[in-house]
C-alpha cells in the first residue's frame, strides 16, 4: 500500500504546555484513519497543523509523491464548527472556495452544484447560509472540503454535532468518498470510528498512546470474557465459590475472564450443568471499542 | 494576486448585502451638502426657529467657496474617520475571530490578493463616497457662493484621496495585526488623535501625512507651499506602501490566530 503522508515527531508547544508531543504516524493512500481521544487530547491541533493553519514547533510532515505542487490544493479541511459568510448563498460560497482551490470558472460552478447535490443540499443551494441549521452547516462544511476533489481529507469531528439520522447519512457519504480519497478524521463517537476505519490513532494529552488497525487493537485489548446471568444474587454467589476459574460477581452476573482462550464455552457449560444452579443466560463477550478506549486511556494514566 | 478577483467579488457582495454600499455614500453626501446649505441659510433658519429678538443683529462672516469646502473636510476628518475606523476595523480581524476565514486560509490563496481585495473594497466605498460627497458639496458651493476653479478642485480631490488611502491602509494594517477592538482603538488613535496633535503642535514641522488635508485646502485657495506638500505626499505614498506590505505579512502570520 502506498504511503500518502508520513508524520514524524510532530510537536506543538504553547509556552510550556505541549499540545502535541512527538506524534508519528503514516497515512496510506485511500484509507480512513480515525483519530480518537478525549477532549483536549490534541486532535484539533494535529489536524490544524496538517491543514497548514498552525505551524509545528518541531517535527516533519513528509508528503508522498502522489501529492504534487501546492499541497494546500490537495487538502480538504472541515473544522469542527464550520462558520460561513452569512450573506453568501451555499452555491456562491461553494463556487468561491472551489475557485480559490484552483478550479476555473465554469468547472467551479458545475462542480459546486454537483457537490451540493452530493451532500444533500440541492434544495437549499440558493439560500443564504445565515439561515442554515447546524446539520445543514455541517453538510455545507463537508461540501466545501470536497468540492475541489482533494487527495487528503481532514475532518474535525465530522458527525459529532449531528442527530442520528444526519450522522448515518454523512457516514455513508464519507464511505463513498473513501474509495478515492485518503481520510483522516477525529471523533469521540466510537461507533463511528468502528464503522469506517483502516487505522486507529489514540491520542491522550498530546501523545499517541496506541495505534493500529481495528483488528490489531481489538486483539490487544479485547479481553474476552464470559458473562453468566443467574436468576438471583444467591445463585451467582454460590457459583463464584465453586467456580474452577477466577470469577467475579456483579449482582446476578458472574464474569470469568479468558486467559489464552481458556476456558472454552463447553467447559463452562459443563460446569454449569453439573452445578444445578438456576441461570438465564451465558454469553462470550469482548470489549467494545468504548471499553478499549477507556482501557487505553487509563493504562497511560 | 491570482485570487484577487474572486476575493474582491466576495467583499463586494458583502458590502452590497449589508447595505454599506448605500449608507456610507449617503453619510458623506449628507455632510457634503449640509455645510453650504446651513451656512447659507443660517440667517433664515435662525429667524424661523431660533426665537431671536427681532432687534438683534448678526454679523455673520462672509465665506469664500474654499472655506465652505474646507469646513466640509473638517466634518469628514472627524465623522468620516470614525466611520472608516469603526466600520472597517474588523475587516480582517472579524473573519479571523468568527472562524469564517479558516476556510479561506486552508486554500492556496495569495495573501497579497487577500489584502488587496480588502483595500479595493474600502477604496471604492470610502474614497468613492468622499468624492461623491465633495462633488455634491462643490455643486451647492458653486450655486450659493460662487465658482470654484476646476483644476484646483481636481488637485484638491486627488490630494485628499491620497490621505484617505493612507487612512484605509492604517485600518487594514491594524485589522491584520490585532483583534477588532484593539484595531479600532489603534485606528482612532492614528487617524483622529494624532490628527489633533498634529494640528496643535504641528507648527514645528511641515512634512506629515496628517497635513495632507491642509495642503489640499491650500491647493484649493491657491496658496500652496509646494516643497513641504510634495515631501508630505512622497512620505505618505511610501508609508502607504509599507503599510500594505506589513498588512500582507501580518495577515499571513496571524493565520494561526483564526478560530478553528
Amino acid at each position: 500500500m502506498k504511503t500518502l503522508l508520513h508524520v514524524h515527531g510532530l510537536t506543538k508547544e504553547y509556552g510550556k504546555e505541549k499540545a502535541l508531543d512527538q506524534v508519528t504516524f503514516s497515512l496510506n493512500k485511500n484509507t480512513a484513519t480515525a483519530l480518537i481521544g478525549p477532549n483536549g487530547a490534541g486532535k484539533t491541533t494535529a489536524l490544524s497543523m496538517l491543514a497548514g493553519l498552525l505551524k509545528q514547533t518541531s517535527g516533519t510532515v513528509v508528503i508522498g509523491a502522489d501529492l504534487k505542487g501546492d499541497i494546500r490544493r490537495e487538502i480538504g479541511f472541515l473544522p469542527q464548527y464550520p462558520q460561513f459568510y452569512s450573506w453568501l448563498t451555499a452555491l456562491e460560497f461553494t463556487e468561491m472556495v472551489a475557485k480559490l482551490s484552483g478550479l476555473d470558472g465554469k468547472n467551479a460552478k458545475s462542480q459546486a452544484e454537483r457537490t451540493l447535490d452530493f451532500v444533500g443540499l440541492t434544495d437549499a443551494k440558493n439560500k443564504k447560509t445565515g439561515t442554515f441549521s447546524g446539520g445543514m452547516k455541517q453538510r455545507l462544511g463537508l461540501a466545501q472540503a470536497i468540492v475541489h476533489k482533494p487527495g487528503l481529507l481532514l475532518l474535525d469531528e465530522p458527525v459529532s454535532a449531528l442527530d442520528p439520522m444526519g450522522r448515518r447519512e454523512i457516514m455513508n457519504l464519507l464511505k463513498e468518498l473513501q474509495e478515492h480519497t485518503t481520510i483522516l478524521y477525529s471523533t469521540h463517537i466510537l461507533n463511528d470510528a468502528e464503522e469506517m476505519t483502516d487505522q486507529l490513532l489514540f491520542l491522550r494529552k498530546g501523545q499517541l498512546v496506541e495505534q493500529g488497525s481495528l483488528r490489531e487493537v481489538r486483539d490487544k485489548y479485547a479481553n474476552p470474557l464470559f458473562k453468566i446471568l443467574f436468576v438471583n444474587t444467591e445463585e451467582a454467589a454460590k457459583f463464584v465459590e465453586m467456580s474452577p476459574w477466577p470469577a467475579r460477581q456483579e449482582n446476578e452476573v458472574v464474569l470469568i475472564h479468558l486467559e489464552e482462550n481458556k476456558p472454552g464455552m463447553n467447559e463452562v457449560l459443563q460446569v454449569l450443568a453439573k452445578s444445578n444452579l438456576q441461570l438465564s443466560k451465558v454469553e462470550r463477550a469482548s470489549a467494545t471499542l468504548e471499553e478499549i478506549f477507556l482501557q487505553v486511556v487509563n493504562k497511560h494514566e | 494576486m491570482n485570487n484577487f478577483s474572486i476575493l474582491f467579488r466576495k467583499e463586494w457582495r458583502e458590502n452590497v448585502r449589508n447595505f454599506k454600499i448605500l449608507w456610507i455614500p449617503l453619510v458623506f453626501i449628507l455632510f457634503g451638502i449640509s455645510e453650504p446649505l446651513t451656512y447659507y441659510y443660517l440667517p433664515q433658519i435662525l429667524n424661523a426657529v431660533g426665537n431671536v429678538p427681532s432687534d438683534m443683529v448678526f454679523q455673520l462672516p462672509e465665506y469664500t467657496p474654499d472655506q465652505i469646502i474646507m469646513s466640509t473636510i473638517g466634518q469628514y476628518q472627524f465623522i468620516g474617520m470614525l466611520i472608516v475606523a469603526f466600520g472597517f476595523a474588523g475587516i480582517i480581524a472579524r473573519e479571523r475571530k468568527n472562524g469564517t476565514a479558516t476556510m479561506l486560509y486552508v486554500r492556496p490563496i495569495s495573501y497579497t490578493g487577500y489584502v488587496f481585495s480588502k483595500l479595493a473594497i474600502m477604496g471604492i466605498l470610502i474614497i468613492g463616497s468622499a468624492c461623491i460627497g465633495l462633488l455634491a458639496n462643490v455643486y451647492y458651493t458653486n450655486v450659493l457662493y460662487g465658482a470654484v476653479d476646476a483644476v484646483a478642485f481636481i488637485g484638491f480631490l486627488g490630494t485628499y484621496s491620497i490621505w484617505l488611502l493612507f487612512a484605509i491602509c492604517v485600518v487594514i494594517c491594524s485589522s491584520a495585526a490585532f483583534s477588532t477592538g484593539i484595531a479600532s482603538v489603534v485606528s482612532i488613535l492614528l487617524l483622529v488623535v494624532v490628527q489633533l496633535v498634529d494640528s496643535l503642535l504641528g507648527t514645528y514641522w511641515t512634512i506629515s501625512p496628517w497635513k495632507l488635508p491642509m495642503y489640499a485646502g491650500q491647493i484649493l485657495n491657491g496658496n500652496l507651499d509646494k516643497t513641504p506638500f510634495f515631501w508630505s505626499l512622497t512620505v505618505t505614498v511610501v508609508v502607504v506602501v509599507l503599510l500594505v506590505v506589513l498588512a500582507v505579512y501580518l495577515a499571513k502570520r496571524n493565520v494561526s490566530k483564526a478560530k478553528i
